[in-house]
């Protein structure tokens, strides 16, 4: 706790707004979230699909365009100037932490390799400007750089449509740590591989993080990679983060009834109980419920939920939970 | 390089799928219609002035070989297409006795190079012009840009060029509006006549610039908008990639592909626009050439030019498909 | 359906305009059933006379009145791209969704010969139509060449459509449920295709009253069907622009560029309708 977080995440607010054949939706996706992030840390944000978790990462990284819009607070990374947000950030100061110190895996990442240019092109529009050097310098810490992950020079010569899917997002993870950034985001970079391949990547996530000393915003959905891979843990649900904590405790002991359900849902080999499934389905953003956005699904809800939003509070050391139903002292 | 061989041939094939229809259609018209072709061409040659009874009937007999009416159907088509493959169309009716051959080698490299030229000048600036369009959509003057072509792009080819030539020719005449080069001028490689070519050619490349010019910046500008919003290049943007490179390697690379191919499969329509600014601008070419034809009552002409004009177009696309795969290596795996 | 429309026009400029000028364009066509000159008859009015509170577009040197010349013209030549387009949507559509559907051999030849269509140049080939029927071509049977000829570039897109929608779920489902494939074309695929075909309908039109114009003004058609192509190629013939009859020409290029800009933008706001990334890039964004 004495250590400066690398991303201080505080009160932030976006939200979907648009307005398209005389519809105006407003959509919450991202609705007062606060977290931090230390240096050396793999932080894990989980929750279903549409809980915002995208939406999230796409604010921290300043990547907001319409219909998205920042409607409040802060997402401050030690390396940028005080107070500032990435977004709206000065393009000059963007351009030079961009890679060197941030860089991101994208969800989807079949499609994030230019399908005309050859690898080699794609590292060194990337990175080139950062490393510095002369061509030949760089392709030689290009090659140096892949071989530490075990990859083979060759995939330089290729196009990605030559590459196989496992191959493709184990070459953007090379791309994305090429620099050897301070932070990296990635948004559900194995989702798409099958459980072999799946395996492999997240082992050279850890192994080169490990290296590195750099720490990993890590989104997927995937509970069981979570456990695995995660220091820390962000549990999201209908744009709100309702509890975060060491993962280790989430998973020993986790608090808001959404984690319990979340955690009881693992398969464990031997349990043979019939595992109960939760009621009712993920809110309509665009209409949330009111007070917690969890009470028509809640087993505890009571009148307080359905009026009050509950705020985050400490629970435990770095343990934090929004739900009334759980005691604890106020943060 | 197998890949390769593999998708030349398969394109060789589409080639020659497409000439052998084409020539078909050719055939079917000019044989299985009702009216005797041959009367018709007697009648529309010899209802110019006195033409003798034995002229005529020498006319019949050639025009009965020309248009391969002897023997029964299969020696018809067999000998229609020797005459197709050893590009003999005969002697010209309207220019006897010059064969058509050398009418149409005389007209092509007028019409190759007003068709090459626009061609080239619209595709690469309007899709120039769409890409920054579609990347700087806020920008006035683009988009003021994409008004006009939006207004323009769907005229006819015949109309414009009829505007440009009252505009020019009548209201304010500053160009010539007919012939591809001054009447007092000698032909050959000297400055005046490349000048004078020039010069009358602004007109009729100005029409075609100004239809063309639209469909390539709409439908650039419209690619352009769907892939600055692919992963990859919203992976470039967060990655810091310059500006420049993005443009180049990301943007306009990506929407050039499905551009050629569309190059390819509007060629047919450029030729026909070329047939008709050629006739209203009297430009020596093909179009003039086919038109003329028709009114002469020309059949070996006009079969001919039909003829060459299916050959070039598919042979154009025959080049634009060959070189494709240079421009996206992945066709050749997906073939 | 309605709804799309009733959308279109109070949310898009492009509809509206194009809606504006078609209906200017079609009222001017719905007039000629109230003309008080048959259409074919000369020297009915005074000849030369430009524009006047008499004759509001002027009369030709053929002694017919601009105005109502021009009525029947429209008519003739919207009839003329409707029924190009008609049947050759026949065609595309039959190509188009049983290439995509069937697949297999049967999609590689149809599609085979689909970019054949494509590209032959088809104006020399309809040159060669009227050299060889010459006095016996008429708008119908012109209609019925073209209509043949012009349906390769729409049944590709139909047929990427039918592609798209075969993968779909429902497509599956309806071939478990037993229905046969006509059944799973026409209940289940066409109301996906419908949008789509009547965009096509509209650019099929301008291409073929397009090539009308052009043939009829070069005089490779039947020139005693009053159409906006046959009135401009008279007006050649009387050197009219030279002469200064200028309202003989102008009138009959305006309303068919009116023709041409409406059914182009009716069609293009069609598809961005139909095309949600077009609309997502509308709201300004584009993300997922």
């Amino acid at each position: 706790m004495t250590t400066q977080p690398i991303l201080r995440v505080d009160h932030l607010k976006a939200h979907f707004r648009s307005s398209y054949f005389g519809v105006y939706r407003e959509v919450p996706a991202v609705d007062d979230i606060s977290f931090d992030v230390a240096p050396n840390e793999i932080f894990g944000l989980a929750g279903e699909s549409s809980s915002g978790k995208t939406t999230l990462m796409k604010t921290i990284a300043g990547l907001i365009t319409p219909p998205l819009e920042l409607i409040g607070g802060k997402a401050q990374f030690s390396f940028m100037p005080p107070e500032t947000n990435l977004y709206g950030a000065d393009p000059a100061q963007l351009a030079r932490i961009r890679w060197s110190k941030l860089s991101y895996i994208m969800q989807g990442s079949m499609n994030v390799l230019n399908p005309l240019r050859q690898i080699r092109s794609i590292f060194r529009d990337f990175a080139a400007v950062h490393i510095g050097g002369s061509n030949s310098d760089f392709e030689t810490k290009t090659v140096n750089h892949l071989s530490r992950l075990r990859l083979d020079p060759s995939v330089l010569d290729a196009y990605p449509h030559e590459l196989s899917g496992g191959m493709r997002q184990r070459v953007t993870i090379a791309l994305a740590t090429i620099c050897r950034p301070d932070f990296i985001i990635a948004d559900e970079p194995t989702t798409a591989l099958d459980v072999i391949v799946q395996k492999e990547v997240l082992g050279m996530i850890r192994s080169i993080q490990r290296e590195m000393g750099s720490s990993v915003l890590f989104v997927t959905h995937d509970m069981g990679v979570h456990a695995a891979l995660t220091d820390k843990l962000g549990i999201m649900y209908a744009g709100c983060l309702v509890e975060a904590g060491r993962t280790a405790d989430i998973f020993n002991a986790p608090q808001h009834p959404y984690t319990r359900h979340l955690i009881h849902s693992l398969p464990r080999i031997g349990d043979t109980v019939q595992r109960t499934g939760l009621t009712g389905t993920p809110p309509n953003l665009a209409n949330p419920p009111s007070g917690c956005r969890f009470h028509p699904r809640c087993p505890l809800a009571s009148d307080i939920c359905r009026t009050e939003r509950p705020m985050m509070r400490q629970i435990a050391t770095e343990h934090r939970v929004a739900c009334h139903a759980v005691a604890g002292d106020d943060a | 390089m197998p890949a390769y061989f593999n998708f030349a041939i398969k394109r060789l094939w589409q080639f020659v799928l497409v000439v052998f229809i084409g020539i078909n259609i050719a055939y079917v018209i000019t044989h299985v219609t009702p009216i005797d072709p041959v009367e018709q061409s007697i009648s529309a040659v010899t209802s110019f002035g006195n033409t003798s009874p034995e002229a005529i009937a020498d006319m019949r007999r050639s025009l009965q070989e020309l248009y391969g009416l002897k023997g029964d159907w299969i020696e018809q088509y067999i000998s229609f297409w020797r005459r197709i493959l050893q590009a003999d169309f005969g002697p010209s009716l309207s220019a006897f006795p010059a064969p058509v051959t050398s009418l149409i080698a005389r007209a092509l490299p007028w019409t190759f190079g007003l068709l090459a030229f626009t061609t080239l000048v619209s595709w690469s600036v309007g899709n120039l012009l769409g890409a920054l369009a579609g990347y700087y959509r806020n920008n006035r003057s683009l988009k003021f840009f994409g008004v006009l072509a939006m207004a323009l792009h769907p005229v006819p080819y015949y109309i414009v060029a009829l505007s440009l030539m009252i505009v020019f020719g009548f209201i304010w005449p500053v160009l010539p509006i007919t012939g591809g080069s001054a009447m007092d001028v000698q032909q050959g490689w000297n400055w005046q006549f490349v000048a004078s070519v020039f010069h009358h050619s602004v007109l009729p490349a100005l029409s075609l610039i100004m239809i063309g010019i639209g469909s390539w910046f709409l439908g650039m500008r419209s690619l352009v908008s769907n892939i600055i919003t692919e992963d990859y290049v919203v992976y470039a943007e967060i990655g810091g990639v310059a500006q420049s490179r993005m443009m180049g390697s990301y943007i306009i690379r990506n929407a050039l592909a499905p551009q050629v191919t569309g190059l390819a499969m509007s060629l047919g329509g450029i030729f026909n626009g070329a047939v008709i600014t050629e006739k209203i601008f009297g430009y020596p070419g093909l179009g003039t050439l086919l038109v003329d034809g028709v009114y002469a009552g020309d059949y070996g002409l006009v079969l001919g030019v039909t003829s060459i004009a299916i050959i070039g177009v598919s042979l154009s696309v025959l080049v634009i498909d060959l070189i494709y795969p240079l421009i996206d290596p992945r066709v050749q795996v997906a073939s | 359906m309605k709804r799309i429309i009733f959308d279109l026009l109070k949310y898009n400029n492009e509809f509206r305009i194009g809606v504006f000028l078609i209906l200017i364009v079609m009222t001017m066509a719905g007039l000629s059933f109230f003309s008080p000159y048959p259409p074919n008859d000369v020297f009915v009015v005074p000849p030369d006379a430009p524009p006047s509170a008499d004759y509001w577009l002027g009369t030709t040197s053929r002694g017919q009145d601009v105005f109502w010349q021009l009525s029947i013209a429209i008519r003739n030549t919207l009839a003329f791209g409707l029924l190009v387009a008609l049947l050759s949507r026949v065609i595309s559509i039959v190509v188009g969704l049983s290439s995509g559907y069937l697949g297999g051999w049967v999609d590689r030849v149809l599609m085979a010969i689909n970019d054949t269509f494509i590209v032959i140049p088809l104006f020399p080939i309809l040159i060669l139509f009227y050299f060889v029927l010459r006095d016996s071509m008429s708008t119908i049977l012109l209609a019925l060449i073209m209509s043949s000829l012009g349906w390769a570039y729409d049944s590709r897109l139909i047929r990427s459509v039918a592609m798209s929608l075969k993968t779909r779920e429902f497509t599956g489902t309806s071939v478990f449920s037993g229905m046969t494939i006509f059944e799973i074309l026409r209940r289940e695929h066409l109301p996906y295709v419908l949008p789509i075909i009547f965009s096509t309908t509209l650019n099929n039109m301008n291409w073929s009253i397009g090539l009308e114009v052009t043939l009829a003004v070069l005089g490779f058609m039947d020139i005693n069907t009053p159409t906006i192509g046959g009135m401009i190629y008279w007006a050649n013939q009387h050197t009219a622009i030279v002469a200064g009859i200028w309202w003989w020409v102008t009138f009959p290029v305006l309303t068919v560029v009116a023709t041409f800009v409406g059914l182009y933008l009716i069609a293009v706001s069609i598809n961005e309708y139909i095309d949600p990334r077009s609309r997502l890039s509308r709201m300004g964004g584009g993300q997922s």
